[in-house]
Order: structure tokens, then C-alpha cells, then sequence
């Protein structure tokens, strides 16, 4: 982001009281991560033939990692679209989502540190962490799931438009926060 | 219908609605009440008491699951609410969930693009707007930067840019002080006397008191009471069913009633004026 | 009351009295038992136990059937697909060009839906009967760091909030004129945008402001956290884990050990 964050981009994590991170940090990742479920849970698109919707829930998961870095994008992602799951109803689903989302967040996170807001790296890194989550699920269901291999490919399609519009949508929200909210000291 | 018909004219017509929220909370029970062209009135009830969810219906944004409502003409059930945007602004009880543009120009704008209106139309349109609530000053800043009061005048600007006929407010002046909260309610005042329909959804009922024409009292989903505000206030049983209280002066005005002061008085100068003829009467 | 209510629903049955430990341990160990068990009929009687424990636990009959609208589609994809990407065994029942129908595979399917349908609605006997708070304690108490147990608490009470907010936003857009429906990828993303933006902004906000408030309440000041109320394990608690460990451990040696085709 635009102003010094010595959280995200530095390798030292911020600290509080007693060796836990900083109650900014605490607070910041706790509503990330309720925003990332509420979004996945409202948005979700129930005809999608998958587990169950479509959702915006992945701008969210690019938008943490891009405003927040890897950290927030890997448990904010991660924690928030499993527990998305879990609200959903689809509580087997969360700890597959879990590693997905947010291997998703972590990588996409990590790539685009080092592009320094290069436009290509960040579509680097919106597509291999995007391969990590869409490779994620369809490696699951087919092997730890066993749902066979029709059920696991009519997933695919599905998420790698999820990637496609999340990216998309989490770039634009990184940009626009920075711009419309410009105020914030950050974590 | 043709824009600015006559005026007296129902513009708004709710008909036996009555609207149960997903998971079954029954929010408005066998509401109907009309609203005419011209009209200034107010929604008034406790919290919970179903204001909102009576000012969704007027713009198509929730549908009765009993009954019906037609807001210029138009059944909300078979007309878009984008259609319906043209013709009612909604000004929202949070500015921040109405708020996103990055600049308070671009913000007040927006919603005549969705419009389609042109640039060329768009920017007097828009400057208007902001003359109007006085906000000219703030337009290249980001509006989620400004303070609540300014945020809400941002939010109302940018309703009052597409010149809709009728115009709905949910509690505007919440977190507003004295002097803008004045100041929206005599920009109101002379909207009005333009023509404009509006609706103002409001506990205060000061603001009610001494603003508005007619009053709709709500308790529990239910209109209570639908009359001129004399009426309204000259009862305070139903004020205390509806979970409000009367402004200060008609509370006087009833302890005076004994002497002679009519119960329904509202603005100081009204008792005092009142006052003052019965002590020339009496001297 | 909206629909954002979390699927726990208060009551006093022995489900909602174990030690949330126990309900998340029974739960890991019935998931296993899913795929320990490959025979239809095994899973069946499996996903019945699950259903008289819910029934047990007086799960709402609407909130059950909320959760299950997800699940059930789910199941039928598989159902529907499996054969038609399994062409082993015999008989054959159909060929389709290059799609062959076999009933061992329609069979398979049938079974891999069931199995997922245990998975899925095993999760709801910890859902419906544990608070979030207790969740969030007994993971603590497993050994959850408490900065990431707190972080999970505050999200788990702001997404409530947060997901009227996000409602809030999509209506008061749509009340300016915005269609959702209409559009390109580009125009689309915008709108999305306008949506997701103030909801980022308004989480923001509550960021700061909560803050403080731990500042202020002395997060962090020591690590051995101390809770009023502690979890403790009682007897039924004992022979809760007991029963569940047995329901694993008994089918799993008479597959794998004694070859017990169940
Ligand atoms: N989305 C929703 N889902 C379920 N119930 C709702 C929803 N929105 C409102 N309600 C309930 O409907 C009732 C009426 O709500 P409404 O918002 O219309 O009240 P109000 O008069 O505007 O109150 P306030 O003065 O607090 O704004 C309340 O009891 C509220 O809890
Ligand atoms: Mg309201």
C-alpha cells in the first residue's frame, strides 16, 4: 500500500502484549475475515452447478492479499470463505477450502510483493494463485472426497471464472480503498 | 401519467400490504394508506415499528406478499426498481452504504449515469444538487473522508441530482447538528413548495411537529393513526402506543390546555402568540 | 430472526451439553468412518445415526432443511455423473457414442453421494448444538492461539452485520438506477465494486473503532489467559468419546484386519 506498512511487507509480524499480534492486526483480519464470509454468503449464486454457489467471495480473498498482504490474503481468505462454508452448510467442505482459499491468498500475496504494482506481475499472481485454489478443489474431490471425476470437473469451469472476476474485481478494490479511503493508518 | 400532473393527484397507493421478511417476521400488517402529488408527510414510529420496510415498498425495492402498491401509475411488482429510480429518490437511513464514488462529484453523478443521462446534462444537473445542499466546496474530495453530517448532505445531493418526483428520506437529519438539520429541512420546505413530493421517515417529532403536513403514525407494522398533524398531536395516548413523545411545546400546550391553549401547538411562537391573545383577552 | 442467524439453536439435550471437545472430536472420528465404510448399505445406516442424533438435538426443521438445500444438489451431481465417467464393470446397461453406462457404476455413484451426505450433515450435530462462543473456546483450549481464537470470535460476530450491511448496499444501489443484471464483464466488475467498496470501507471503520476497544480492555496484557468459565470434562463426556471412538475403531478392524467387506 501507499503508506509505510511495516506489517505486511516487512518479515516481522507486528506485535501486541504478550507475544501476540497487534490488537490493530487482530481487529483488522477479524472483520476481514467476517466481510470475506458475509460476501461469499450473500452473493452466491444458487444455480451454479457446483458445491453449491458462485460467489464474489474471491475479490475478497485478492483484495487482502493486495491491499493487506500474503498474510491477510492467506487468513482472511482462508478462514472466511471456510467459515462461509460452515454457515452454508457445506461444513465438509471448509477445510479443503480452507487450504484452497488460501493458498490462493498467500500466493497471490507473496507474487505480487515483489511486482511493486507491475500490472503483469499482479496477473501473475492473480493466476497462479488462482491455479492453487481451482487445482485444490479438483484435486480433493477426486482423490480425498472421491466424488468421481464428473463431479470434480464440472467444478473447474466454474472457478476459474470465479479467479477471473475476482481478480478483476479485488485489483479494482485495492486501488479504489487506497483512493476513497485514504485516511486509514494501517496495520 | 404525465411528470408534474395535477397536483392532489395519488401518487403513491399502498393497498393492503401486508410483508413478512425471510424467515417469517411479519413487519407490515394490512398497511394502506395514499400519498398525493404535492404532499410533504411523514412516517413516524418507534424502532422496529416497520418505517423502512414501508418506504421499501414505495420504490419497488421489497414486494408486498399481500396486497399491492403503485407508485406513479406503475405496480412495484411489475416494474423494475431501476425504472422506478426515475421517478423516486431514496435517500438511505446509513450514508455509508450509499456512498462509493472517490470524489463527491463523481458520487452526486452516478446516479444520472445509471440514468443515461449525458455528460453535458449531467454536470449542471449535478452542480445544482450540490448548491443546493451546500456542499460545492467539498466536490474533488473523497466522501467517505468527510464528516457524517457532510456524508449525509453528499448522500442527498446525489438523489436530488436526478430530479425525482417523489422524494423519500429515511431520518436524514440523524447526526446532523441544530443548524445543517435546520438547514436540510427548509431546503426540504422549499423542494416542496416546488412541486416535489416528499415522504420523510422520522422519530423526531419536533422536526415532524413543525415541518410537516400530514403524519403517519406506525406501531408493531400497523398504521395507528394517518391524519394532519394537528390531529396527530392533540392526542398524546397514541403518541405514547406509537412509542413517541411530543415536542416539548405541545406537551406545555396540553398542561396549558386548562386555560385555554389549544393542545395542538408546536413551535414557540405559536404559544406564544396563543398566550399572548389570551392574556389580551383576559386584560 | 434474519438469515443471518448462525444455525445453533438453544436447547437443553445431552448434545447440547457435552463439552464442545468431545462434539468436535465425535464428529472428526465419524467423517473417518464415512470412508472406512465402503458398502452402500453400511452408509445408509450411517447417515440414519446422523439423522437420529439431529433429530435428538431438535434441530430446526428449517435451518436443517436451509443447510441441506446445498448438500442435496451436491449429491446429485455425483449421483448423476459418476456413471457417466466410470465405464468399468459389467453388465453394461447403455452406450451413449462414447459414453458406456455400467450398473457397478451407477452403484458407485449412489454410494459416493451417500458418503458425502454423511460427511456434510455430521458437521450440523456440532453446528446446531454448539454457541460459537464454545467453538471458539474449546478450539482455544486445543491449543488455538488466543490472538487467532479472538480473531475467529470477532469474525464470527461481525458477519451478521457485515452481511445486512452488504444487503443494505446492494438495495440503496439499486435504488439510484444500478441494474445488476445488465452488462458486460467491465460494467459488471464496476457495479461490483460499488457494492463491495463501502462494505470494505464500513469494515474498516469498525476495524479502527474495535481497536481501541481491545487497547483500552489491556489485550494481551498476559498470556495464560484466564476465562471465567472453564470447560471440564464429566463423566457423559468420558462416555461420549468412548462411544464415538468405538463406532471407529470396531468397523475399521473388521475392514482393514479381518476383511470384513462392509
Ligand atoms: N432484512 C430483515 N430480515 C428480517 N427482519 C428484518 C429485516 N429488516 C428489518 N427486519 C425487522 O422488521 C421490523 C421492522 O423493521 P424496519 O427496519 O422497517 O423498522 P424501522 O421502523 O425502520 O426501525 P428503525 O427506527 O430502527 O429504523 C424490525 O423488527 C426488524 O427487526
Ligand atoms: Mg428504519
Amino acid at each position: 500500500m501507499a503508506s509505510g506498512s511495516s506489517g505486511e511487507q516487512g518479515g516481522k509480524e507486528p506485535t501486541g502484549g504478550a507475544g501476540f499480534v497487534s490488537p490493530k492486526t487482530v481487529a483488522l483480519y477479524g472483520v476481514l475475515t467476517a466481510l470475506t464470509a458475509a460476501i461469499t454468503f450473500v452473493t452466491f449464486v444458487p444455480f451454479a452447478p457446483t458445491k453449491g454457489y458462485f460467489n464474489m467471495g474471491d475479490s475478497m480473498v485478492f483484495f487482502s492479499a493486495f491491499a493487506f498482504g500474503w498474510r491477510a490474503g492467506a487468513i482472511c481468505g482462508g478462514v472466511g470463505s471456510a467459515a462461509a462454508d460452515v454457515l452454508l452448510g457445506s461444513g465438509y467442505f471448509a477445510p479443503y477450502t480452507l487450504v484452497a482459499k488460501g493458498s490462493e491468498g498467500l500466493v497471490a500475496g507473496l507474487i505480487d510483493r515483489s511486482g511493486n504494482g507491475k500490472r503483469w506481475i499482479r496477473i501473475i499472481a492473480i493466476s497462479v494463485g488462482g491455479a492453487c485454489m481451482v487445482a485444490t478443489y479438483f484435486l480433493s474431490e477426486l482423490y480425498l472426497l472421491d466424488v468421481g471425476w464428473g463431479a470434480a470437473i464440472a467444478e473447474v469451469p466454474g472457478n476459474i471464472i470465479q479467479v477471473i472476476v475476482g481478480g478483476t474485481v479485488g485489483s479494482l478494490l485495492a486501488w479504489y480503498v487506497r483512493k476513497a479511503y485514504p485516511t486509514r493508518s494501517r496495520a | 401519467m404525465t411528470p408534474g400532473g395535477e397536483p392532489g393527484e395519488s401518487v403513491v397507493t399502498v393497498d393492503g400490504v401486508s410483508f413478512s421478511y425471510e424467515g417469517g417476521f411479519e413487519a407490515l400488517v394490512g398497511v394502506s394508506m395514499r400519498v398525493r402529488r404535492g404532499e410533504y408527510i411523514a412516517i413516524a414510529g418507534g424502532n422496529g415499528s416497520g418505517k423502512t420496510t414501508l418506504a421499501k415498498h414505495i420504490n419497488g425495492l421489497l414486494h408486498p406478499s399481500v396486497g399491492r402498491v403503485t407508485t406513479c401509475g406503475m405496480r412495484t411488482d411489475e416494474t423494475s426498481v431501476a425504472n422506478l429510480a426515475r421517478k423516486v429518490g431514496y435517500v438511505f437511513q446509513n450514508p455509508d452504504h450509499q456512498l462509493f464514488c472517490t470524489t463527491v462529484e463523481e458520487e452526486v453523478r452516478f446516479g444520472l449515469e445509471n440514468m443515461d443521462f449525458e455528460e453535458s446534462e449531467s454536470a449542471p444537473k449535478a452542480q445544482a444538487a450540490m448548491e443546493l445542499v451546500d456542499i460545492v466546496a467539498l466536490r474533488d474530495r473523497p466522501p467517505f473522508t468527510l464528516s457524517l453530517g457532510d456524508r449525509r448532505k453528499v448522500t442527498i445531493a446525489s438523489v436530488l441530482a436526478a430530479e425525482p418526483e417523489i422524494l423519500v428520506l429515511d431520518e436524514p437529519t440523524t447526526g446532523l447538528d441544530h443548524h445543517d438539520s435546520e438547514h436540510l429541512m427548509s431546503t426540504l420546505r422549499a423542494l416542496n413548495r416546488s412541486g416535489r413530493t416528499i415522504v420523510l421517515i422520522s422519530h423526531d417529532m419536533r422536526l415532524v411537529a413543525e415541518h410537516v403536513d400530514r403524519a403517519v403514525l406506525m406501531a408493531a407494522g400497523r398504521i395507528l393513526v394517518d391524519a394532519d398533524v394537528g390531529a396527530v398531536f392533540s392526542d398524546l395516548e397514541l403518541l405514547r402506543e406509537a412509542k413517541l413523545v411530543a415536542p416539548p411545546i405541545t406537551q406545555v400546550a396540553h398542561r396549558l390546555a386548562p386555560l385555554g391553549v389549544s393542545p395542538s401547538t408546536f413551535t414557540p411562537s405559536q404559544l406564544v402568540q396563543q398566550i399572548e391573545v389570551l392574556r389580551g383577552g383576559g386584560g | 430472526m434474519t438469515r443471518f442467524d448462525d444455525l445453533y439453536t438453544e436447547a437443553d439435550t445431552f448434545l447440547h451439553r457435552l463439552d464442545p471437545r468431545v462434539k468436535i472430536f465425535s464428529v472428526l472420528l465419524l467423517s473417518l468412518l464415512a470412508f472406512v465404510l465402503s458398502h452402500l448399505l453400511s452408509l445408509i445406516l450411517l447417515l440414519s445415526f446422523i439423522f437420529l442424533l439431529l433429530l435428538l438435538a431438535r434441530a430446526r426443521y428449517s435451518k436443517t432443511l436451509f443447510a441441506l438445500k446445498f448438500v442435496l444438489r451436491f449429491m446429485a451431481l455425483i449421483a448423476v455423473l459418476w456413471p457417466i465417467f466410470d465405464p468399468s464393470g459389467t453388465p453394461v446397461l447403455a452406450r451413449l457414442g462414447p459414453v458406456t453406462i455400467t450398473e457397478p457404476a451407477i452403484w458407485r455413484g449412489i454410494t459416493s453421494a451417500v458418503r458425502v451426505g454423511c460427511l456434510a450433515t455430521v458437521w450440523y450435530i456440532l453446528m446446531f448444538t454448539t454457541s460459537q462462543r464454545d467453538l471458539v473456546r474449546a478450539l482455544v483450549k486445543l491449543g488455538l492461539r488466543f490472538d487467532f481464537g479472538l480473531t475467529l470470535a470477532i469474525a464470527l460476530r461481525f458477519f451478521p452485520a457485515f452481511g445486512s450491511v452488504m444487503e443494505s448496499i446492494i438495495d440503496a444501489q439499486r435504488a439510484r438506477g444500478m441494474e445488476f443484471e445488465k452488462g458486460g464483464v467491465l460494467t459488471r466488475s464496476r457495479r461490483y465494486v460499488a457494492v463491495l467498496g463501502p462494505a470494505i470501507v464500513t469494515a474498516l471503520r469498525t476495524a479502527d473503532t474495535l481497536s481501541l476497544a481491545l487497547e483500552s480492555r489491556a489485550y494481551g496484557a498476559r498470556k495464560d489467559r484466564t476465562y471465567l468459565r472453564d470447560l471440564r470434562m464429566s463423566g457423559g463426556d468420558y462416555v461420549a468419546l468412548s462411544i464415538a471412538i468405538a463406532l471407529l475403531v470396531v468397523p475399521a478392524v473388521a475392514r482393514f484386519a479381518f476383511e470384513v467387506p462392509i
